[in-house]
């Protein structure tokens, strides 16, 4: 049988300012059709590259070597209207990021149609009977059609995207991190969704992800790539459980097992965590919520509580981890714990006094609670350099002393060393782990007592995620610093916190130590998340019970 | 943390906008231009308070005055009034429609707005409407081929056209087109009968002033549109089309431009008016007998009455044609209209 996808030998230059870069090298891959192919890898190792190389869609800067073909033929060799008639209508791409892969201004039915109207020479009445299949096919009511993509949640624009990538029935589909930046629960649909897709028609499915857990549920067979080579491939159940290379045991060990002890306490880190001190567990409460509520009102007038009654306290030298999907107000309750926004009722206690409400008070406040964003690169100032940037709290808040030898110390702290190697540099010229460190160095200039932190990670490759949430630990550890970290990730919580919050409809519906939640959960819904987790297999019997 | 809100329209997505909104942002544009424009009658009936020259030393300029006659001239103008008296006879007059009366023609300012209006109105829509048309087309063209000969040469073409002095490239075009057409007026001497050759003499007088404006304004329309489509050609979604198998001009027409189109069509109509207001020169050197020439000629007055009519009426097309972006903008944008 002709494979679907053949690469042989495959290698992509990208000609730059700065001499050539070789994207991607010497790759081989082949995908039978009904099989699933996943490829895994950071940014930077080519992954995407590969994509935008099987449906020839590389700038004119990159030059192809090797060969690609596509059902057995050469896709360099096509003609101009030949390519344009297999794209999509052979091979089509689920990008990554529906958010940007759809037009914004084009309702999202029209675009689904675009390629039928293109590729077939179907009616109109065909194709919105069409594109209303393909709607019903990936669980979306069909009046959805009608929507732009901004009035589409996360999941749901992901959905659309799939939708398109079916609609003119290719044989190969290629997902480009289909599943990144939704939270657990509408993974597991979206991947619950490919899978089916695959099994009932006969599909060749390449999935492409940096996060292995993901894989290793949905793939039969996993290729890693690493600095544009593929350096490990097999069976996904080989490569997951006995990883040869270095690249996929740290890629593996990015995402950490809930109920793994090996990576309680134990992010993956390349340096030493210092070890845990003597813990007196009665510490003092710095931050407490007491049956706080917030509302706003939706564009109908009616009320709805995004926070509704949370008590919830932070204590010196502690990582409390607040979890819950995507609208179920914990960011919210973060804004309204910083102050940014003013709770309906209810109160909020820093260091057992009420949180002020005046300019001036709140000024104070922030000081001693900082917050760290989840995308640094749009946290900074890209035209501030690392010392503006970290020195202009202590300037707001009017900080007595030596301005300089605060910053050095809170990039020192935060693991830029030396630190005045960064004080003059730009953001773009850090990578992304770095420009993380910036901005909690930036928090920590102001020797705060509570940082809150809003998905510190989730914009991070794999790699830099142990490496923050190492930085995190240690300061605990060293400073006493407390944390509420917000996120979806159950693992990260698994790695660093002490206790954990589950946030559902802006109720805490259970609240405990770590290894309490997460092993033995009594809500419904903190199993729900806990069964959503990508597990490696059906017949995996760890998460039973 | 912008997500605020975003977490609760997640939580709810299916729920349909009400109408409320948007008559809550209709009322609230509207309501913020009529604040607008008061500010600038009282701006306008100060600021013109302060040229210097008094209005009454040119009026008599040419008669021996007594100083009776001065003082009585003085009261029929109002103008020895207390000066909080005159703006409020000046805003009483206005809501009844009233601009006053010229101190030079004697005649209703309202009136004589309204006849140079339409010239006006003729001369900056004809330039707009090409330079519209011919700015986005050189700009989208620039921009798809970046860096590309075309590119550059009409960039610097557009660039050195935008930085001349309306004025000199008026008189500089009157000098290389050696009389072929008219250099003043908007009709002949003795124009031709019948409505057909009117038209014609006025498409005749249109030429020279019309060209001028154009090629001075149609460098913004341009580099916009430029800067905008070379914005959106990174874009994700554009690959999205490139994949389904799109010819590149689809791509073009049906993705890229309609998005680059959104800010650029908020700075046409913003540009309408300043373009009305920019007008002064262009009808001083071709003579056409617009609101511009009318402000030229009332400025050696000074003609207080004619100048602050024509200032009101300037500055608020300025703000009666972002209202119209502002409008025009939330039915074109989806993504204004939900927010």
């Amino acid at each position: 049988m002709t494979p679907l996808l053949e690469l042989q030998d495959l290698g992509v230059t990208y000609r730059t300012g700065e001499g050539d870069l070789q994207a991607v090298r010497g790759v081989d891959l082949t995908l039978q059709p009904g099989e699933t192919l996943g490829i895994a890898g950071e940014s930077g190792s080519g992954k995407s590259t590969v994509v935008a190389g099987v449906l020839r869609l590389l700038p004119k800067s990159a030059t192809v070597t090797g060969r690609v073909l596509l059902d057995g033929e050469d896709v360099a060799a096509m003609r101009w209207g030949r390519l344009r008639a297999a794209r999509w209508s052979e091979a089509s791409v689920v990008f990554q990021g529906a958010m940007h892969a759809l037009n914004p201004v084009q309702r999202v039915g029209r675009q689904i149609a675009e390629p039928l109207r293109l590729h077939t020479g179907a009616s109109a009445t065909e194709i919105d009977t069409r594109v209303r299949e393909l709607l019903e096919q990936v669980d979306l009511p069909p009046a959805k059609a009608r929507a732009y993509p901004h009035e589409l949640s996360g999941g749901q624009k992901q959905r659309v995207m799939i939708a398109m990538a079916l609609a003119c029935d290719p044989r190969l589909v290629i997902a480009d991190e289909p599943t990144t930046a939704l939270d657990v629960i509408v993974q597991a649909q979206v991947l619950d969704l490919l899978g089916r897709l695959v099994a009932e028609r006969g599909i060749g499915l390449v999935f492409i992800t940096h996060d292995l857990s993901v894989l290793a549920s949905a793939c039969s067979r996993i290729a890693v790539m690493y600095q544009g080579r593929i350096v490990e491939t097999g069976d996904a159940k080989d490569v997951i459980t006995a990883p040869h290379h270095e690249h996929t045991r740290a890629l593996a060990a990015a995402f950490p097992e809930v109920g793994d002890p090996a990576s309680r306490y134990a992010p993956a880190t390349s340096e030493p965590l210092p070890p845990e001190g003597e813990r007196d567990p009665q510490q003092p409460v710095l931050l407490s919520a007491r049956n706080l509520r917030v509302h706003f009102r939706d564009r109908t007038g009616t009320a709805v509580a995004a926070v509704d009654g949370v008590d919830l306290d932070v204590q010196r030298d502690e990582i409390v981890a607040l979890v819950g999907q995507s609208g179920s107000g914990k960011t919210t309750l973060a804004r309204t714990l910083l102050g940014l926004q003013q709770p309906t009722s209810g109160e909020v206690h820093h260091d057992g006094r009420p949180v002020p409400a005046s300019a001036s008070g709140l000024r104070d406040y922030r000081r001693h609670v900082q917050l760290v964003l989840q995308d640094p690169s749009s946290a900074l100032n890209p035209r501030h350099t690392v010392y503006e940037s970290v020195a202009e709290g202590p300037r707001i808040h009017r900080l007595g002393g030596n301005e300089r030898d605060i910053v050095v110390a809170a990039l020192e702290a935060a693991e830029l060393r030396p630190a005045e190697r960064y004080l003059t540099r730009l953001p773009h010229e850090l990578s992304g782990g770095q420009r993380q460190r910036v901005v909690i160095a930036g928090a920590l200039a102001l020797n705060p007592s509570v940082l809150v932190a809003d998905e510190p990670v989730a914009s991070l490759d794999a790699s830099v995620r142990g490496e923050i949430l190492g930085l995190l630990l240690r300061l605990r550890r060293q400073l006493g610093l407390a944390a509420l970290v917000i996120t979806h990730d159950l693992g990260l919580a698994w790695n660093i916190a002490d206790r954990v919050a589950v946030m559902f409809r802006g109720e805490l519906v259970e609240v405990g130590p770590v290894e309490q939640v997460l092993l033995e959960p009594h809500h419904e819904y903190t199993k729900k998340l806990l069964a959503a987790l990508p597990s490696p297999g059906p017949d995996d019997a760890r998460y039973a019970g | 943390m912008t997500t605020g809100p975003t977490d609760q329209h997640a939580a709810d997505p299916d729920e349909r906008r009400s109408g409320t909104s948007t008559v809550r942002y209709v009322a609230g544009k509207v309501g913020g231009a009529l604040v607008s424009l008061v500010f600038v009658v009282a701006l306008g009936f100060f600021l013109f308070r302060m040229i210097p020259g008094d209005p009454l030393v040119t009026m008599t300029r040419e008669r021996p005055t007594g100083p009776e006659q001065l003082a009585h001239l003085r009261e029929r103008l109002g103008l020895d009034q207390p000066v909080w008296q005159q703006f409020l006879d000046y805003v009483g007059g206005l809501l009844q429609g009233d601009f006053g009366t010229s101190y030079m023609y004697r005649r209703p300012v309202g009136a004589m707005i309204a006849e140079r209006v339409w010239p006006t109105l003729l001369l900056v829509g004809t330039a707009t409407a090409l330079a519209v048309v011919l700015g986005l087309w050189l700009g989208v063209r620039a921009a798809w081929r970046r860096g590309g000969l075309f590119d550059r040469t009409q960039t610097g073409i557009t660039l050195a056209l935008w930085s001349m002095p309306q004025f000199w490239l008026g008189l500089l075009l009157l000098i290389a087109t050696q009389g072929v057409f008219p250099s003043r007026g908007m009709t002949s001497v003795d124009p031709p009968n019948g409505f057909v050759m009117q038209a014609l003499d006025v498409g005749w007088h249109l030429t020279l002033p019309c060209l001028t404006l154009l090629l001075v304004i149609y460098a913004q329309y341009m580099l916009v549109m430029r800067s905008s489509l070379l914005e959106e050609m990174g874009a994700d979604y554009l690959r999205t089309a490139r994949a389904k198998g799109l010819r590149d001009d689809l791509v073009r027409r049906r993705h890229a431009v309609p998005n680059a189109l959104l800010p650029t069509m908020t700075l046409i109509f913003l540009q309408f008016g300043m373009v009305v207001s920019g007008t002064v020169t262009v009808e001083a050197v071709f003579s056409w007998p617009g609101l511009g020439l009318l402000t030229y000629e009332a400025l050696r007055g000074p003609d207080l009455p004619v100048l602050q009519g024509v200032f009101v009426i300037l500055a608020g097309s300025v703000i009666v044609m972002n209202l119209v972006a502002d409008l025009l903008y939330r039915v074109v944008d989806p993504r204004v209209r939900a927010s």
